[in-house]
């Protein structure tokens, strides 16, 4: 059983071809990981599924529903969320208010009078305390180092309880290794709760020790997918990773 | 300190408290939507006008058709977001297409302003009514200069309250850093800056109001408002309202004693002068880090 599945997902960059007729599935309740090259359509096929991006053609299935054009706006309403290769969190707000600001309900005339509400707090403080930030609380996101960036966007993904998939792209990126064991469990916590997980990520290792399918991309097309074991053995996957 | 300096003290603060309210709604609304919103200046001549009519057409009594006029003038800037700038942006306009669209809601609410009321000079004060004026430390103050002082304290306060404290605040400030991973997380942006755009006007028509009852109104008096709180919101920090404030003290106080020993027409030019020095010499403003 699929949670999204694409369609001939194709799209161009100034003649680059980022994506060329991608049709894959992302199994619900696993964790798929997807590799490939530097410039392979990894980055641009999350962007395309959480509507950072749209597709010059083809179409998205989420939930069963066909979508051609995914919104930003919609992306949440579909039960997605995502991190970003290059962080993107509130700058000028604390480590918290980054948290607080995605857990409440976004309803304006509520959130003019009702003020943190405890569960807010609690569930706010359970994701930071999951990375490590909580001591880190009042400290504007902008004076985080690197690795506390990516902590702070992948517990805020943790605080958007409703996502039933969650995007992450390459968050092990420069991380110590201490943080690293962190990311690995908030991956293994999510696929306990049945979470859909897409996982972009350059070490064969963690992929074999997290994902249960593998998608490989190359030049914008999709190359193999299934399990680490069968795809890492192919010899077209082998042979784009010679020299790596 | 002589006379005329704590004069020209009083004159500084009560001109930066004016510009200071004008510029924080329009630092506010360029936060959230990264366009200058011209059609800002005109809300002030829209909020004097809606109390011109209420209190001399329909003839209500003063506080409740200045609180008609702020909500009416609210809303009309969230009609501005609703249906010109929100569609534009929907279909990825350019800040410059939003600034020309801004600029056209300018001059055609201007003109139905002219039309409505005709384009003479009016007041809002009864007849021949005296402004009650107070002595204070050698100067003197008018009543209505005072409430303008004490509006734009209140302004900033509410709007530091509101963005600090409240949970439509950090939606506020995050709409402002990334309106995308905002929408993306799950922020009803739409409303947000609806909102924002809402008070932006709301306080800009309390300060045309404030005008008003202290001068005079006519249709065209929003443009130089608008400068003035451009000004200030620039030479500030353009997005901080901290930053709206200090440049708006800055620019009443330049302005004031620039034309301490020169003709009174020089005003406008210092304030150009102002602007231009920093766009030289600070373009991100006095609290900006980097442009
Ligand atoms: N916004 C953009 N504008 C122009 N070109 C883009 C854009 N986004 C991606 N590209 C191009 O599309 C191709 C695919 O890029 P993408 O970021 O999806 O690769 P990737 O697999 O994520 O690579 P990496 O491993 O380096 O992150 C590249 O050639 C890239 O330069
Ligand atoms: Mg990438």
């Amino acid at each position: 059983m699929s949670t999204i599945k694409t369609e001939n997902i194709t799209k161009q960059f100034e003649g680059v071809h980022a994506l060329d007729g991608v049709s894959l599935e992302i199994p619900r309740g696993r964790v798929t990981g997807i590799v490939g090259p530097n410039g392979s359509g990894k980055t641009t096929l999350v962007n395309v599924l959480s509507g950072i991006v749209r597709q010059d053609a083809g179409v998205l299935h989420i939930g069963g529903k066909e979508v051609s054009i995914l919104k930003p706006q919609q992306v949440n309403a579909h039960g997605i969320t995502r991190t970003f290769q290059e962080v993107r969190l509130f700058e000028q707000m604390t480590v918290l208010d980054n948290i607080l600001v995605v857990v409440t309900e976004r309803a304006v005339a509520a959130s003019l009078f009702r003020r943190r509400q405890e569960r807010c707090d609690r569930e706010a403080r359970q994701a930071l305390e999951t990375v490590g930030l909580w001591e880190k609380r009042s400290s504007p996101a902008a004076a985080l180092s690197y690795g506390q960036r990516k902590l702070l966007e992948i517990a805020r993904v943790l605080a958007m309880r409703e996502a039933e998939v969650y995007l992450f792209d390459e968050p092990f990126a420069g991380l110590f290794p201490a943080m690293v064991d962190v990311v690995v469990k908030v991956m293994q916590g999510l696929k306990q709760e049945g979470k859909s997980v897409v996982l972009i990520e350059h070490s064969m290792d963690l992929i074999r020790q997290l994902c249960d399918t593998v998608i490989v991309m190359d030049e914008g097309k999709l190359l193999a997918q299934g399990t680490p074991e069968t795809v890492f053995a192919k010899p077209e996957v082998i042979a784009i990773y010679v020299g790596k | 300190m002589s006379d005329v300096v704590m004069q020209l003290v009083v004159n500084s603060i009560t001109a930066g408290a004016l510009y200071a309210i004008i510029a924080i709604g329009f630092t506010l609304s360029y936060g959230v939507g990264k366009f200058f919103n011209l059609a800002h200046g005109v809300m002030t001549a829209i909020g004097a006008y809606a109390v011109f009519y209420l209190t001399k057409g329909l003839q209500i009594e003063a506080w409740l058709a200045v609180f008609i006029a702020i909500i009416f003038t609210g809303a009309v800037g969230w009609l501005l977001e609703r249906y010109i700038y929100a569609p534009l942006r929907a279909r990825k306009a350019s800040t410059m297409v939003l600034l020309v669209a801004s600029l056209g809601a300018f001059t055609a609410l201007q003109g139905v302003l002219s039309i409505l009321f005709s384009s003479q000079v009016q007041t809002l004060t009864q007849g021949s009514a005296v402004q009650q004026v107070v002595a204070f430390a050698g100067a003197t103050i008018t009543e209505i200069q005072i409430i303008t002082i004490i509006t734009a304290i209140a302004t900033l306060l509410g709007f530091v309250v509101l963005l600090r404290y409240t949970l439509f605040g950090k939606s506020v400030r995050a709409v402002s850093d990334d309106e995308e991973v905002s929408k993306i997380v799950g922020i009803n942006t739409t409303r947000v800056i609806g909102v924002v755009f809402f008070l932006a006007a709301a306080t800009a028509g309390l300060a045309g109001i404030l005008v008003g009852f202290d001068t005079a109104i006519e249709p065209t008096m929003g443009m130089a408002l608008l400068l003035k709180g451009v000004i200030a919101a620039i030479v500030g920090g353009i997005g901080n309202i901290y930053g709206a404030v200090l440049g708006a003290l800055l620019l009443g106080f330049v302005e004031n004693f620039g034309i301490w020993k020169i003709a009174g027409e020089w005003k406008d030019a210092i304030a150009f002068a102002l602007l231009i020095a920093f766009l030289l010499f600070r373009p991100h403003g006095i609290l900006n880090k980097k442009s």
